[in-house]
């Protein structure tokens, strides 16, 4: 048989959410291996704001079932989670997306990789993000807004626990952990570490950056391979009223500068004020349009840095 | 435009709208939640919390004033109001400062040029100094003019930059701390002597001019209720006790000066009384804090008339067809604490209680969660009370007062209270000194 990697999204806005973020592990991991999952993350409800709150997190799986199976399954446990009857607290609801499986592109009847609606939702890829930087421009790309309706709950502990780590021999541990340092070292030299934490035995590495995203926080952790953090999202915001312009040539979104650059200006009381990059970094988007009216602290261009 | 805060901006979106004039606020980052920005047609950031950078921000509030389009700017009062460079400086971007012209708020504010240029007209002044070069030249003129003596930033206004000196001795140190204070609160330390007036009543006369040469005045206020620090708490228009042969020298003497100076729009004219003789202190160009006193009495809305004026229109009415009617006394209600020497209380309010009913009103910007930055003014609310008598209208201030709920932050409603109880009030036989006489209620 062949070994399938998935991504399953994980939402709930019921009852203690944490709790069945939590219980969501469990069932899937009794369904399939799991090979990451994500921080838990708090989603301001968009629109209707009398709506409660949601937690979500993405988990990746490795699983031998065809997509269809898999899918039934995650029905299955949908089902299956939501019913318990324990509780006091009436039915909570528990959502499992299958999000991506392997690289296949499939739209049938009911079955849809990846996700339809993958691209434009934070509180998917903030979690996707966190686990598989693949997803990290797709992240980037969405309006700050988005992002900053999703927001850090519950950091991602050790995970795998019960699976690859347990059965790591001595040897293979200590590789993976000096590739960890490795990756760690590489991380610190960027500088926008605040805080570094070790838990032991159990070997939690834990690094909080100074970062405005929602994926404050960068985990190496059992299993999961360290990865480079999230970049971090600098807003250029306007420090005078005025009306603002795009520079020409025009930056493009998606343009990565390797020095400062002029992106555009601000014209008050017939002066114009250059706003610049700030140094390097990625262009992830224009945030006001050229020609609109800016007022203090409007944010003008989000840029990616590091990374 | 309004380039104010608080209940000012408040009170100045009102007269707009009454008028069917669109307005723009503008706001700082740590006034964003501010009731003033929720009511205006539309609100812009004009920088972050400290004043300086925000609502003193010149360059950002006329950037705002032009891309909005705005025909017109109020500075409502304190922060640019009295600025007499932000007044020429909306005239060149062809923005209408509402208020008098710039020559005027220099002249004036200017507070012993003022007084040496209404002395030569006839004004009664205190006797006094022109601004102070050095210590030595202080000293000088003290010796001359006698103690006590004050000695009084001449950019100066709200009790900073203000100090007491009753011995030679100590006038070395008032007079660093006079300096530093009033370079600190209007980046100008030039400081001047007064003779100081002991227990005078500090009674004030409200000025209107048109552009056509009308020049009326709207009666007195007695503002003599002041903290120590000589900031107005308590204000009742007309002045009880006041003899009519010189309340009539007062207004005569308000007419004259703002004639002298060529007034335009509305300002106010500030008096010491002690006893029957009358004296200039300094004049104010703006709107002031406790206009409604005026307003409730004559039934005129001053801050409209300010708005008319400056869009050129003429006054409609002379000085014979305004009559006062009735007693109005305003509360001004801060944030901060007379118990520990009226120390500012910043913080949110949890709870907010107006009072209501005949013959009360409310100008606040106060709501139930709003935060009280600790950038600005403490003030959070004035409240008025009309009646047809004086005892009337006392009776309706302590009924509102008690009505008045304010829950996160200490205020004054207490100590307005009591001092509305005391025998000096209520017999309106009370001078500047009514707050110094007993400590027990500091």
């Amino acid at each position: 048989m062949t070994d399938h990697r998935a991504y399953v999204g994980v939402g709930t806005n019921l009852g203690d959410r944490i709790a069945n973020i939590e219980r969501a592990f469990e069932a899937l991991n009794e369904l399939a291996s799991v090979l990451a999952q994500s921080s838990v993350y708090r989603t301001k409800p968009w629109g209707k704001t009398e709506q409660p709150w949601f937690a979500n997190a993405v988990v990746l799986l490795k699983t031998h079932a065809t997509p269809r199976a898999l899918l039934d399954a995650l029905h299955d446990t949908e089902k299956r989670l939501g019913r318990t009857p324990a509780e006091r607290w009436g039915p909570r609801s528990i959502d499992l997306d299958l999000l991506v499986y392997d690289d296949l592109e499939i739209d049938e009847p009911g079955l849809r990789v990846p996700h339809a609606h993958l691209h434009e939702r934070a509180f998917v890829l903030v979690p996707l993000a966190e686990i598989d930087a693949h997803f990290e421009a797709m992240r980037d790309a969405l309006p700050v807004e988005e992002l900053a309706g999703v927001e850090l709950l519950d950091r991602a502990r050790s995970v795998l626990s019960m699976s690859e780590s347990r059965t790591a021999m001595p040897s293979e541990r200590s590789a993976r952990l000096s590739e960890r340092v490795r990756a760690l070292a590489r991380f610190l030299a960027d500088g926008d570490a605040v805080r570094v934490r070790i838990d032991r035995p159990d070997e939690t590495i834990e690094i909080t950056c100074r970062s405005r995203t929602a994926g404050a926080s960068a985990h190496t952790n059992d299993g999961v391979a360290a990865q480079a953090q999230p970049p971090k999202i600098d807003a250029i915001k306007a420090d005078l009223v005025g009306i603002f312009h795009v520079s020409r040539p025009a930056p493009l979104e998606g343009d990565r500068f390797e020095a400062d650059r002029e992106l555009g200006y601000i014209e008050a009381l017939g002066i114009r004020t250059p706003v610049h990059s700030r140094g390097a970094g990625r262009l992830v988007s224009i945030a006001t349009p050229d020609g609109a009216p800016v007022e203090y602290g409007q944010p003008l261009f989000l840029m990616a840095r590091g990374h | 435009m309004i380039a104010n805060r608080g209940e000012i901006a408040l009170r100045i979106n009102r007269a707009c709208q009454e008028l069917g004039v669109a307005t723009v606020a503008i706001f700082s980052e740590a006034d964003r939640d501010s009731m003033h920005v929720r009511q205006a047609d539309e609100a812009f950031c004009v920088g972050p919390g400290p004043a300086g950078r925000s609502y003193l921000n010149i360059p950002n509030i006329i950037s705002t004033a032009l891309i909005t389009r705005c025909d017109a700017i109020h500075p409502g009062y304190g922060f640019l109001a009295e600025n007499a460079r932000f007044a020429e400086i909306c005239s060149d971007h062809g923005l209408t400062f509402i208020g008098p012209k710039p020559s005027v708020i220099a002249l004036m504010g200017d507070k012993a040029t003022a007084k040496r240029f209404l002395h030569d007209a006839g004004v009664a002044t205190t006797p006094g100094s022109d601004v102070l070069a050095s210590l030595e030249e202080a000293q000088e003129v003290a010796r001359a003019i006698g103690y006590p003596l004050l000695l009084k930033a001449t950019a100066g206004g709200g009790g900073r930059g203000m100090r007491v000196v009753h011995d030679p001795g100590d006038l070395p140190r008032a007079y660093a701390g006079a300096t530093a204070e009033a370079e600190a609160s209007f980046k100008d330390g030039r400081v001047y002597i007064e003779k100081l007036i002991e227990a005078p009543r500090h009674i004030e006369v409200q000025v209107l001019g048109d552009e056509f040469g009308t020049l009326v005045h709207l009666g007195e206020r007695d503002c003599s209720v002041q903290k120590p620090s000589h900031q107005k708490i308590i204000e009742e228009a007309p002045a009880p006790n006041l003899r009519a042969e010189t309340r009539g020298e007062l207004l005569e003497m308000a007419l004259r000066a703002s004639r002298h100076v060529g007034y335009t729009n509305a300002g106010t004219l500030e008096f010491l009384v002690a006893g029957d003789v009358v004296y200039f202190m300094e004049m104010n160009t703006r709107i002031q804090v406790e206009h409604p006193v005026t307003e409730m009495v004559y039934d005129i809305d001053l801050v409209k008339e300010q708005i008319r004026i400056a869009a050129g229109e003429p006054l409609g009415y002379a000085q014979a067809d305004l009559a006062a009617r009735g007693h109005a006394i305003e509360c001004r209600i801060n944030a901060e604490d007379p118990q520990n020497n009226f120390a500012p209380a910043a913080g949110t309010v949890s709870k907010v209680v107006f009072p209501g009913g005949p013959g009360i009103r409310v100008d606040t910007h106060l709501y139930a969660g709003a935060a009280i930055p600790p950038y600005y003014d403490s003030m959070i609310a004035k409240i008025i009370a009309f009646g047809e008598a004086r005892e009337v209208a006392i009776a309706r201030m302590e009924r509102a007062l008690r009505e008045t709920l304010v829950e996160g932050v200490t205020t004054t409603i207490g100590l307005c209270l009591e001092i509305l109880e005391t025998e000096e009030f209520r017999s309106g036989r009370y001078d500047i000194e009514l707050l110094l006489k007993e400590p027990s209620r500091r």
